[in-house]
């Protein structure tokens, strides 16, 4: 392990974390793999570290491990040493880890309401989880940010926000002042505008309490309005650490480098396509001795093949990098060449889809016996038209009514009154949020894909072949055509679900969420590939998102929801430039960002 | 995404025993094997037992031998090919009572659930129905009101089954409906039989399959007591139910009459459910 400079300044304080070379092996189906490869790492108190890396690159392992928590029906293996305020936790047995996670180790779950008991009210729940008293309980509701507290601690998780649910947890979780807080991505199931307050409050809170926080995200941005120190993980191995604005600034690892260029935000370039990191996460042969990110590194040698580079001191920041060549990084930036500009898009001036007057009501609540629900507007009067050729982002929070009008628009959902109309025969294709849920898992992506071929022929070998050229317009292997879902990666299957939206181009494509559950790299890959179909194959879209930056880069138009009404529509740059409403000046300000000067 | 540790590497779902039987459990997988090995035995029955089981071929109550495994009964009829011919009326009848009542069940099921509505609405109701009542006591009035033997007990317990396949089958489909890969199906223009052939079936089959092999055992269970009750076959035939009620009184001289096909019914409910037990294990997981 390599002493850092920047920690010396702190080295009065002991480190309350202390990880040494500790490896996770999992076995799935009988095969062993190793999630967490040798890594060590301090944490001081009051310290916030990010966990940065990619789906798959095992930053929610090294969670799990911290908190004894590793699913048993992988048969978790570790090695090394995990020391959390002197104890050491690795081969400690039941008892030691129960009092370790009750007293030392809290966490925050990304999804607040699968962590919460929604048979229990919140008071009930945090007496259960620290013993406090009831004083304390509503004092530190009330520290959360949470204004009635007497009326939160009385109700069930059901009957609160998401945002409210967060901030409970992490009052429950500091209650009990752990020397460590781990928080799995506590804000990706929240709205921008509650995001930033969350992250707000857990700043606070562990300056105030002591804490140390390792905060697990794939987002650099978000990593680096909060946190201290950044640790970047690559298939199971740090590749990179050290202060954050350094490795924002200056990046010494091609993977941390790739990781900032593919992230994009409200000064993004959108005329021409987004830098991404190149490739997927490929398995390697002789991965024991060779760098994991060679396959993929657009500066590897032969030697990166054959060498594991050891973890030592950078030389372009304080911290420290994994990497044989990082003196070769930053010629990366240079590199980049500029990638040609998207081709101007010849919007005609009649329409593709018009929608007038729309509105919608969901009933909610209890029924009565004999009576009627209540029911609750989603959408009132909605106006929007999309001219063939254009893209036009709908951006609002959950609850807005953005999914409500997608569906309307595809024709899933009737409005109950207003006007939905298409001008094309072939009606409209929709892409999911979640592209692994919208396959079939017992069909091969061929088969699912050719479905929409039986309106034109059903001719196999036909079909066959133009399945095949689909495939390969979005960018997958044809070999891939007689795979399982299960089988091919969520980037493969977020390919192949646009494989079947475009077999057949439609004049129209709905795009719901599609990037919200996408690590940065990979959303950039489908920004990517969206705007280039929807040039291609000259396609009106409507694509509907809660990221503003992403809207910004992939439409023509931003059309702003906020209760069920539309409050702006206009071009983007001006939208953000000039906001009119104050909701989506809120939305603005709300956006993470890097700190000046880095990233680019 | 973060999600589950350890999901870089998709996991291969095509169909491979060695996984199946590893995930079914070693005590389980011995279920699973035995049941379709109980059922071939009991379709070669009339071929397979040593001796005639309606003949006398030696003396009356001789216990358990070499000769005879299972002993002799009251008039010097061979014990163990009685029992393999009552595995046969018991086992098979089972298996026509749970395969008629699947198919019925989850047809009503599917259709209600893909139609929705009113139609849905009544038809869930009618279900609910002969859930409620009470079923063994139902059918063995029905029983005992038409008269005993094997086809009117068979079709009292088909009448009080079929409903819970009805139950199983209606909510897969609801909630397969509104999955998205069927929803996506939909848009991309699948309708019709296609869609419930294609798309919804094989989603609903996985749950039959679990509802149908636990079953088993009961049916089992329900026909042995009909016959112990004397609603089942007319005397001569060797049902394992009725054996054992026949031979009750004789438990303390002759232990192995009534013992011995009494096990017989345990064991084949333990092989039954097992393989249940098993096949739900293994199938959760994929």
């Amino acid at each position: 392990m390599v002493k850092l400079s920047h920690r010396m300044s702190r080295s009065a304080t002991e480190p309350v974390l202390a990880v040494k070379d500790l490896s996770v092996i999992l076995s799935r189906e009988g095969r062993p793999s190793r999630v967490i490869d040798n890594i060590s790492f301090d944490m001081f108190p009051c310290e916030i570290v990010a966990l940065v890396g990619e789906s798959g690159s095992g930053k929610t392992s090294i969670g799990l491990a911290l908190q004894g928590l590793l699913p048993r029906e992988y048969l978790p293996r570790v090695a090394g040493s995990i020391r959390l305020a002197g104890t050491e936790l690795v081969g400690a047995g039941g008892r030691t880890w129960r009092s370790a996670r009750r007293h030392l180790v809290r966490a925050i779950p990304q999804d607040p309401m699968g962590a919460l008991n929604p048979t229990m009210t919140i008071r009930h729940q945090m007496r259960e989880s620290n013993g406090g008293s009831e004083r304390s309980i509503k004092d530190w509701l009330a520290r959360t940010g949470l204004a009635d507290p007497d009326r939160i601690a009385d109700a069930l998780p059901h009957r609160l926000s998401g945002g409210q649910r967060q901030r409970v947890l992490i009052a429950m979780a500091m209650m009990a002042r752990p020397k460590l807080l781990i928080a799995d991505e506590p804000t990706t199931a929240l709205d921008v505008t509650i995001q930033a307050q969350i992250l707000d409050l857990l700043r606070d809170l562990t300056r105030e309490q002591q804490t140390a926080i390792l905060f697990v995200t794939h987002d650099l941005s978000v990593a680096a309005s909060l946190a201290d120190r950044v640790l970047v993980l690559y298939a199971g191995r740090i590749v990179e650490m050290g202060r954050i604005q350094d490795v924002a600034r200056n990046a010494a690892h091609p993977y941390s480098a790739g990781l900032l260029a593919a992230r994009f935000d409200l000064d993004s370039d959108r005329r021409r396509p987004l830098p991404t990191l190149p490739g997927e996460r490929a398995p390697l042969i002789n991965v024991a001795s060779a760098c994991s990110y060679a396959p993929r590194c657009p500066i590897a040698q032969p030697d990166c093949m054959a060498i594991r580079p050891p973890l030592e001191a950078a030389s372009a920041h304080g911290g420290a990098v994994a990497c044989l060549h990082q003196e070769q990084t930053p010629l990366l930036s240079t590199q980049r060449a500029d990638a040609k500009p998207w081709p101007a898009v010849a919007v005609q001036e009649t329409a593709a889809l018009r929608l007038s007057n729309v509105r919608k009501t969901y009933p909610t609540g209890t029924r009565s016996f004999w009576g009627r629900r209540q029911s609750q507007p989603v959408l009132r009067s909605v106006n929007l038209t999309i001219k063939p050729g254009e893209c036009v982002a709908l951006v609002g929070e959950s609850g807005a009514g953005k999914s409500t009008l997608l569906r309307i628009a595809a024709g899933l959902e009737a409005p109950e009154s207003g006007t939905v109309t298409r001008f094309d025969k072939l009606g409209p294709q929709v892409v999911f949020q979640d592209p692994v849920a919208t396959l079939t898992p017992w069909l091969t992506i061929g088969e699912q894909i050719g479905e929409r071929l039986r309106g034109v022929s059903l001719d196999s070998e036909y079909g066959r072949r133009r399945v095949g050229e689909a495939i390969k317009l979005v960018g997958l292997d044809p070999v891939l055509m007689d795979a399982l879902p299960a089988e091919i990666s969520v980037g493969q299957c977020q390919r192949a679900v646009l494989a079947r939206a475009v077999i057949v181009p439609p004049s129209l494509l709905l795009c719901d969420e599609p990037i919200s559950a996408m690590d940065v790299s990979l959303a950039a890959t489908t920004l990517n590939l969206l705007s280039d179909l929807r040039r291609q194959l000259d396609m009106a879209m409507l694509f509907v998102t809660h990221d503003l930056a992403a809207a910004r880069i992939i439409a023509d138009r931003i059309a702003v929801l906020k209760d069920g009404e539309l409050v702006e529509v206009a071009d983007p740059d001006a939208i953000i430039a000039a906001p009119q409403s104050a909701y989506t000046r809120s939305l603005i300000a709300a956006m993470p960002s890097l700190p000046a000067g880095g990233g680019r | 995404m973060t999600g589950r540790p350890g999901q870089d590497t998709p996991a291969r779902p095509r169909f491979n025993w060695r996984d199946f039987f590893r995930r079914a459990g070693w005590l389980e997988s011995i279920g699973i094997v035995g049941v379709p090995v109980v059922t071939v035995l009991a379709v070669l029955a009339p071929w397979i037992t040593p001796f005639d089981p309606q003949l006398r071929v030696a003396g009356a109550y001789l216990p358990p031998s070499a000769g005879h495994w299972f002993g002799t009964d009251e008039i010097g009829r061979d014990l163990f090919s009685r029992i393999i011919l009552g595995v046969r009326y018991t086992w098979l009848s089972g298996l026509a009572v749970i395969g008629f009542t699947l198919i019925v069940g989850s047809l009503v099921g599917l259709i209600s659930g893909l139609m929705g509505g009113k139609v849905d609405l009544v038809v869930e109701r009618i279900v609910d129905l002969f859930i409620v009542l009470p079923s063994t006591l139902i059918a063995l009035a029905f029983v005992a009101a038409v008269g005993p033997g094997l086809v009117n007990t068979m079709i009292a317990l088909a009448i009080f089954w079929w409903p819970w396949y009805a139950r199983i089958s209606h909510d897969e489909i609801r909630r397969l409906k509104a999955r998205p890969h069927v929803e996506a199906a939909r848009m991309a223009g699948v309708r019709g039989p296609r869609l419930l052939l294609r798309y919804l079936l094989p989603g609903v089959v996985p749950a039959l399959l679990i509802g149908a092999s636990l079953d088993l055992a009961n049916v089992i269970m329900t026909l042995s007591l009909m016959s112990f009750l004397g609603l089942g076959l007319p005397a001569p035939a060797p049902e394992l139910g009725a054996m054992t009620s026949r031979t009750l009184d004789s438990l303390t001289v002759h232990w192995w009459l009534p013992i011995l096909p009494a096990a017989i019914i345990f064991f084949l409910c333990l092989l039954a459910n097992l393989a249940g037990d098993g096949i739900r294990a293994a199938l959760r997981g994929a």
